[in-house]
C-alpha cells in the first residue's frame, strides 16, 4: 500500500511538473518596461504598505510620517531577500520594500519596479555622488539607497589578542575557542576568496574549491556558524564574530562595556553592500511611497534613524555625521567614500556560478 | 515498599522537572520587567516593555491575529482530527490505509516545506494571502497532531463499553456523543490544547501564507529575534502566557459552564458519563 | 455493513481536507523538485533530475544519521522525562491533576524562540548559571545543546498522550497488579506499560517527526557540526533560495521518513487489533 502510494504521487508529481514545465512560481504580473516607467506622482493614495528586515527603521520615524500625511503605515518584516521574493512574488501588493543592490538588478530585469524620479524628491542631492549611476540600477532610476553596511570582524578587544587586520584572524587569532563565522552563503565564501587573494565574485571551479578547502579547514577552529550575531557577542559566547558593522553598534548598545566592542576592517577586502528603496510594479499606493521615500531622506530623519538603527545611510551631511558620531571612538566602523569607492560589492552571479556557490556551501555544511 | 506508597523519589523527579520547566519563562517574565535594556542584569522594576508592546498598534494587531488564528484552527481542527481518528480506528475499510498515511505525511513535512507548498498552492490557485490562507494552513497541519493524540486514547478504550451501549438499544450515534466522546474527553482537550499551542507558536508556516499585515505575532518575534533580543519581545512572551493561562483556565472550566451537573472535572476524566 | 458505514463517514471530512490542501500541495513540491531557477532565481518547473543527482552523494548521509541520531536521543529523553511526570500526576494527582497538567502545558505556551533565547541566556557562557557557579563551562554550540533544545520544545508533544492514557486506566488495575505481580516493576511492565503503549507511541511520534526536520534548534544551539537535514533544507529556502533542490531535499527526506511511520503504523494497527480482541 504504501509503495503503491508512493508511486501514484511520484507519477502525479512528474505529471504536474511536465504540465507546469516553464511555468515559474510566481503570481506577480511582471510589468512591461511601459509600466515600470510610468511616472508617479507625488501625492498621498492611500496607507503605506511596508515590507523591509525588523528593526531596521525608528518606530517614532514611523509614527512621524503617519502623524504628517495621515495615513497608516502597514509593515511587515521578512528575514532574507529569499523570504522577501517569495511574498513577492507571490503577488502580495507592497509599496515600498528594500531589496540588496544585486536583488535590485534582478528585480529591474524582471521588471519588477517601478521608475523612481529622483528630481522629484527634496534632499535627493544629499545623497552620495557614488549612488547616481551604481552598477545594478543605471542612473539610479529605479531605487533609493537605504544603509549601507560593510562587513567585517567583530570582536572584544578585552578578550581577544593576535589581531592582525587580516581576514584569517577568524581562524588564527587567540579568542579561547570563540569564533563564529557569519552563516551567511555570499559573506563566507566572498570572504574565501578574499583570503586566497581571488576577486569577491570567483565563479572558476577551482579557485572555488580552493575557498571551500580554506572553509572546510576553518570548521575546527570555529565554535559556530551563526546568523545571531548580536545574541553571540551579547553573551559572551563569541569573542571573534563575522558580521557587519552595524551589528556592532547594536552589540554595544546592549552592554555595560561597549568599548570593548571593535570592528576590523580586513586588509585583503572588505564587502559593502546596500539595502535601497524600491516601488514595486504593483504597489497600490506608489504615490505614498515615493512620499515616503523623501520622508525619509529628511537630514534630521535620516539621522534620528541612523541612530536608531545603527547603520549607515549614505546621505551627506546630518546622516553621515550622526554615524561619525556614534562610532567616534572606533571610526573602522564607519564606511567612508574612499571604502565605498574601493568597496567590493557582491555582484548577481548567473546560473553555473550561483550553482557552483549554492554547492561549495552545501558541501561546506555538511563536511 | 513499592513506588505506589511512597512516591518520594517520583515527587523530587516531578518538582525538579518543573524548576526546569519554568526556568527559562521565570527569566522571560522577570526581563520583561526590568527598567534596562540588559539582559544579564535586573536594574529596576518598570512597566515600560510592555507599554511599548501596548502602544504598538501593529503589535496589538499581530497578537489580535494570532489568537483568532490560534482558536479558529484549533476548533476546527479538533473536530476534524477526531472525526478521523474515530474513522481510523473503527472503520475497516481498503480506504484505511490510505488515510492512515495522509494522516501521518503533515507530521513528516518540514514546516519550511509546508509553508512553502502552501505557499505554491495558493499561488497556482489565485487566492490571495490573509488570514484565512494561514488558517487554513495551520489547520492542515494540525489535523495529524489531533489524530494521533485522540486515536491513542480511542484505541486503548476498546470497543466493550460501546457494544455493550448499542445492545441497551443506543443508536449509533448516541453511542458515539454519549459514550465514546465523554470518554475522549481527556485526549480531545489535550488534543485542542496542543492545537492552540502549535497555531499559537508558529511562525514558519505563517510566514509563508500571511498576507502583507498584519503578520501574526510569532512572525513578528522570528523577524525581529535575530537582531538581539529587545526586552518588548520578553513582554510579549510574558504576555502570550497569561493568554494562555486564560485560555487553559477556560478549558478546565467550559463543561462546568455549559451546565452541567456533575463537576467539570470529573467529566473531563471521563469518570462519569455525561 | 451499516456499523463500518458510520465510522467510515467519520473519515471523510478531515481526509477531504488533507487530499485537497495537503497532498496537491506537496505534489507541487514534488513537482518542483524536478525544476531549476533561472537567473532572476526565481523557481521554475521542469522534468530535469539534475537536483537527485546531486542529492546521490554519500557527503549528505552524516547529515541524516545525525538528524535521526539527535531526534532519537530527544524521544528517548522526552520518554525518561516524560513518562514519571505523566505518571506521577495521572496517578498522584488527586485533586491537583488538571492544575498540574495544565502547569506542563503552559510553558509551551510561550513562543518556542524565546524560551529558547532565554536558556542561551541562561547557559550562555557570561550567562546566569555560569555566573552562580562561577564557572566558564561552554553549554552553548554543542550537540548535547541541540538535543536539550529539541527535548525542551517537544516535550509536551511526550506527556499529554501518556497522560492521557493513564488517566484512563482504573487504578485498581494497578492494585490487583500489585497483588498478582509483588513488585513495582513487575506491575509496571505486565501492566502499567501495555496499558500506556499506544500513548507511549504517539508521543514519539509527535517528537520524533518534527524533530528530524527542525533547523531551530541546531542554528541557535549547535555548533558548526551541528548540521541536520531541517538546516539544508531551510538554507535552500530561505538564503539560497534554491527551491528546487530544496524539494528535492525535502521529497528525499520524506521519503525516508515514510519508512519509520509505517513502523508506527504497523506497531498501532497490531496494538489496535488486540485492543479488539
Amino acid at each position: 500500500m504504501l509503495s503503491r502510494r508512493r508511486l501514484l504521487q511520484g507519477g502525479a508529481g512528474l505529471a504536474l511538473g511536465a504540465g507546469l514545465a516553464g511555468c515559474g512560481v510566481g503570481n506577480i504580473d511582471k510589468g512591461s518596461k511601459a509600466e515600470t516607467e510610468k511616472p508617479i506622482r507625488k501625492r498621498i493614495d492611500g496607507d503605506l504598505v511596508y515590507f523591509n528586515y525588523s528593526q531596521y527603521i525608528d518606530p517614532e520615524l514611523v509614527k512621524g510620517f503617519e502623524k504628517l500625511y495621515g495615513v497608516r503605515v502597514r509593515e511587515s518584516y521578512f528575514d532574507s531577500m529569499s523570504a522577501m521574493m517569495a511574498k513577492l512574488r507571490a503577488g502580495i501588493h507592497y509599496d515600498v520594500i528594500f531589496p540588496s543592490a544585486e536583488y535590485v538588478q534582478r528585480l529591474r530585469a524582471g521588471f519588477l519596479i517601478r521608475r523612481i524620479d529622483r528630481d522629484k524628491l527634496k534632499n535627493v542631492d544629499t545623497v552620495y555622488p557614488h549612488y547616481d549611476d551604481p552598477w545594478y540600477d543605471p542612473n539610479s532610476e529605479h531605487s533609493t539607497p537605504y544603509g549601507m553596511y560593510a562587513t567585517g570582524l567583530g570582536y572584544r578587544a578585552d578578550k581577544v589578542t593576535g589581531m592582525t587586520g587580516s581576514w584569517r584572524d577568524l581562524g588564527e587569532a587567540d579568542s579561547d575557542d570563540r569564533s563564529f563565522l557569519l552563516d551567511d552563503y555570499q559573506e563566507a565564501i566572498g570572504m574565501a576568496n578574499l583570503v586566497n587573494g581571488h576577486p569577491l565574485n570567483e565563479t572558476d571551479t577551482d579557485k572555488l574549491e580552493e575557498s571551500k578547502n580554506y572553509l572546510v579547514d576553518l570548521k575546527p577552529k570555529l565554535r559556530g556558524v551563526s546568523a545571531d550575531t548580536i545574541t553571540n557577542m551579547v553573551s559572551g559566547n563569541a569573542y571573534i564574530q563575522h558580521l557587519w558593522n552595524g551589528d556592532i553598534v547594536n552589540i554595544r548598545y546592549g552592554v555595560d562595556n561597549p568599548e570593548d566592542f571593535k570592528f576590523q576592517k580586513c586588509r585583503e577586502g572588505m564587502p559593502i553592500g546596500s539595502d535601497n528603496f524600491v516601488i514595486p510594479v504593483n504597489a497600490e499606493h506608489p504615490g505614498t511611497a515615493l512620499l515616503f521615500i523623501e520622508y525619509m531622506l529628511e537630514p534630521e530623519n535620516a539621522a534620528q534613524n541612523v541612530e536608531w538603527i545603527g547603520y549607515p545611510m549614505p546621505y551627506e551631511g546630518a546622516a553621515t555625521e550622526a554615524f561619525q558620531g556614534l562610532v567616534k571612538d572606533d571610526p573602522e566602523i564607519n564606511i567612508t567614500i574612499e571604502d565605498l569607492e574601493q568597496g567590493l560589492q557582491y555582484e548577481n552571479l548567473r546560473g553555473e556560478g550561483r550553482l557552483a556557490w549554492d554547492e561549495v556551501w552545501t558541501e561546506f555544511k555538511v563536511s | 515498599m513499592s513506588a505506589f506508597d511512597r512516591p518520594r523519589f517520583l515527587r523530587v523527579f516531578v518538582a525538579v522537572f518543573f524548576v526546569f520547566l519554568f526556568a527559562p519563562i521565570a527569566l522571560v517574565i522577570l526581563f520583561s520587567f526590568n527598567s534596562s535594556r540588559s539582559l544579564q542584569q535586573f536594574d529596576g522594576f518598570s512597566m515600560r516593555w510592555y507599554e511599548t508592546f501596548f502602544e504598538s498598534e501593529s503589535l496589538r494587531d499581530s497578537l489580535i491575529a494570532s489568537i483568532e488564528i490560534a482558536l479558529v484552527t484549533m476548533l476546527i481542527a479538533t473536530v476534524l482530527g477526531t472525526m478521523l481518528a474515530y474513522g481510523l480506528v473503527r472503520a475497516r475499510t481498503r480506504w484505511s490505509d490510505t488515510a492512515n498515511v495522509l494522516m501521518l505525511v503533515p507530521l513528516v513535512t518540514p514546516e519550511i516545506v509546508a509553508g512553502a507548498s502552501a505557499l505554491l498552492l495558493f499561488t497556482q490557485v489565485g487566492l490571495e494571502l490573509s488570514l484565512t490562507t494561514i488558517i487554513v494552513a495551520h489547520i492542515t497541519f494540525s489535523i495529524s497532531y489531533v489524530t494521533v493524540v485522540v486515536r491513542a486514547r480511542l484505541a486503548a478504550l476498546g470497543r466493550q463499553v460501546e457494544d455493550a451501549s448499542m445492545d441497551l438499544g443506543a443508536t449509533r450515534w448516541q453511542t458515539f456523543r454519549l459514550v465514546t466522546l465523554p470518554a475522549l474527553w481527556p485526549a480531545i482537550i489535550a488534543a485542542g490544547l496542543l492545537c492552540f499551542a502549535l497555531s499559537f507558536d508558529d511562525f514558519v508556516l505563517s510566514f509563508f501564507t500571511t498576507g502583507e499585515s498584519p503578520q501574526p505575532l510569532p512572525v513578528r518575534i522570528w523577524t525581529e529575534i535575530r537582531f538581539g533580543v529587545r526586552p518588548t519581545i520578553n513582554a510579549i512572551g510574558s504576555f502570550m502566557l497569561v493568554i494562555s493561562i486564560l485560555s487553559i483556565g477556560l478549558a478546565l472550566l467550559l463543561p462546568r459552564l455549559l451546565g452541567r451537573r456533575e463537576s467539570g472535572l470529573k467529566v473531563l476524566l471521563g469518570r462519569e458519563a455525561a | 455493513m451499516n456499523e463500518n458505514r458510520f465510522a467510515t463517514a467519520f473519515l471523510v471530512p478531515g481526509g477531504l481536507w488533507l487530499l485537497v490542501l495537503f497532498v496537491v500541495p506537496v505534489c507541487l513540491v514534488l513537482a518542483l523538485s524536478f525544476g531549476y531557477t533561472d537567473d532572476l532565481g526565481e523557481a521554475i518547473y521542469s522534468t530535469r533530475l539534475d537536483n537527485y543527482e546531486r542529492l546521490v552523494d554519500p557527503d549528505y548521509l552524516p547529515v541524516l544519521f545525525r538528524s535521526v541520531g539527535f531526534a532519537l536521543a530527544a524521544v528517548v529523553l522526552c520518554l525518561l522525562i516524560g513518562y514519571p511526570v505523566a505518571y506521577y500526576i495521572a496517578v498522584f494527582g488527586g485533586r491537583w491533576k488538571n492544575v498540574l497538567i495544565a502547569l506542563v502545558v503552559l510553558p509551551f505556551f510561550v513562543n518556542y524562540l524565546i524560551r529558547t533565547y532565554a536558556w542561551i541566556a541562561m547557559l550562555g557562557d557570561d550567562g546566569l548559571v555560569n555566573g552562580v557557579l562561577d564557572s566558564s563551562i561552554r553549554f552553548i554550540n554543542t550537540p548535547w545543546a541541540v538535543i536539550g533544545g529539541l527535548v525542551y520544545g517537544f516535550l509536551a508533544f511526550m506527556i499529554l498522550p501518556i497522560y492521557a492514557a493513564l488517566d484512563r486506566m482504573d487504578p485498581a488495575l494497578i492494585e490487583a497488579g500489585k497483588d498478582l505481580y509483588g513488585s513495582p516493576w513487575e506491575t509496571f511492565r505486565h501492566v502499567t506499560w501495555p496499558h500506556t503503549f499506544q500513548g507511549v507511541l504517539a508521543g514519539s511520534v509527535l517528537v520524533f517527526l518534527p524533530a528530524v526536520g527542525d533547523f531551530v534548534a541546531a542554528s541557535l544551539l549547535g555548533g558548526p557540526e551541528e548540521v541536520m537535514v531541517g538546516n539544508l533544507i531551510q538554507q535552500q529556502f530561505q538564503a539560497s533560495d534554491n527551491w528546487p533542490f530544496g524539494a528535492a531535499l525535502t521529497i528525499a527526506m520524506m521519503a525516508f521518513l515514510l519508512i519509520w511511520m509505517s513502523l508506527y503504523l504497523r506497531a498501532a494497527a497490531r496494538e489496535t487489533k488486540e485492543a479488539r480482541a
